[in-house]
């Protein structure tokens, strides 16, 4: 009982986690736009 | 076999899978390297290392993956038995590959005198409460052990000391391994790796192992159903020509336990499916050299008594067989282990 019950309940639990893990991965960072945006608005402010 | 202690027993077919295996690790590990180097040409040290990380790590992940899939794929497809037959020498391979990710990942730190950050990473406490960002190279750390103790406890003088049926659960904890990879992968490279390509191995290795330990698994208990087909106390197995030559057909008696009912020409047998070794599923086994071979590590027994050919001391149960009106039919009471039993069926 234990053997059926435990792989299921294992496959389950990384299967739940793998799908989580690619839900809640971070947005990919938006880096060089703002990189470039940044002495425009330095050259505004002044 | 048992008699006397060897570090290894090698035949050619052990030798012949181990260089098959040899090659397609340095052929998947060459060509990852080649072409990670080609798509981001490492600007120091540690990034041509990290390229060595990144080749070992996704060897061990796919030959994990295909060492759990091989037990239900020979379930489901004969063909894929040979597959079967050197698993131990995989398995110890893939700990060998997955060590040197760990190496390569502390030579990483070292070239770059970051070994403590490591420490500190491991023992940042409140990180262990978090999901996303959680250390996931412990999962990674603890996955290794169990492969660890996977290997060191691979050779027959543990299966000896431990009986069969401990070895077998001990090393069922592979597939505890397997989902600490799984998770190792998605909780540290996915989440910083933008490519589709980290996912779709995760969801197309794990999916391919559940998928196919179900479809499998449904089919051993379609066939174990087929024990209501017993007559008389006798359980049909079917037309002689219905029994693959050289091959088995397995029966399960009412009480569960499955009875391998093998042909070798004319000759009819049944044995338990279960080795005297390991309890390996000897009826997916094959007849070579006149013998009943047991696909996962060739231990090899007589068809007309159960019997391991001299100087070899393993004996199997062997259940009673007759044929009547064309149907080759097996008496579900084991007979001592050793008790000649197979007949011969009259060919046309």
């Amino acid at each position: 009982v234990v053997h059926r019950a435990l792989w299921p309940a294992l496959a389950v639990a990384v299967g739940l986690g793998l799908t989580l893990a690619l839900i809640l991965r971070p947005p990919p960072p938006a880096a060089p736009q703002v990189a470039a945006d940044q002495p425009e608005a330095a050259e505004g402010a002044r | 076999m048992s008699v006397g202690f060897q570090a290894v027993q090698w035949n050619r077919a052990k030798l012949v899978y181990d260089a098959i295996l040899l090659a397609a690790v340095a052929i998947f590990i060459g060509g990852f390297m080649v072409i990670a180097w080609q798509l981001h040409p490492p600007k120091n040290m540690a990034d041509a290392i990290d390229i060595r990380i990144r080749a070992f790590g996704s060897c061990a992940f796919v030959m994990l993956t295909v060492i759990l899939a091989i037990g239900p794929l020979a379930r489901l497809d004969h063909r894929f038995l040979p597959l079967l037959y050197n698993r131990r020498h995989f398995g110890v391979l893939t700990f060998v590959i997955a060590s040197l990710h760990v190496y390569s990942m502390l030579e990483w730190y070292a070239v770059q005198g970051n070994l403590p950050n490591l420490l500190v990473e491991l023992t940042t406490w409140a990180d262990y409460g978090k999901f996303i960002g959680f250390p996931f190279k412990v999962l990674g750390i603890l996955a290794l052990l169990v492969l660890f103790l996977m290997a060191a406890t691979s050779h027959d003088f543990w299966l000896g000391l431990l009986t069969p049926r401990v070895w077998k659960v001990l090393h069922m904890a592979l597939y505890v391994a397997y989902g600490l990879v799984v998770m190792h992968v998605a909780l540290g490279i996915m989440q910083y790796e933008r490519t589709l390509l980290i996912p779709a191995m995760l969801i197309g290795g794990f999916a391919s192992v559940a998928a196919l330990h179900l479809v499998a698994g449904h089919r051993e208990r379609a066939q174990d159903r087929g024990a209501a087909s017993a007559r008389d106390g006798w359980i049909g197995v079917g037309a002689p020509e219905s029994i693959p030559d050289k091959g088995a057909r397995i029966v399960t008696a009412p009480g569960g336990e499955r009875i391998a009912v093998f042909r070798d020409g004319a000759q009819i047998g049944a044995l338990t499916n279960l080795c005297a070794h390991q309890n390996g599923p000897i009826g997916e086994g094959r007849i070579i050299d006149g013998c009943v071979t047991c696909p996962w590590h060739g231990y090899q027994y007589r068809l007309a008594d159960g019997c391991a050919p001299p100087p070899f001391t393993e004996k199997l149960a062997t259940y009673p067989v007759r044929l009547r009106d064309g149907v080759v039919e097996v008496h579900p009471v084991a007979l001592p282990p050793g008790t000649p039993a197979a007949i011969t069926c009259a060919r046309d």
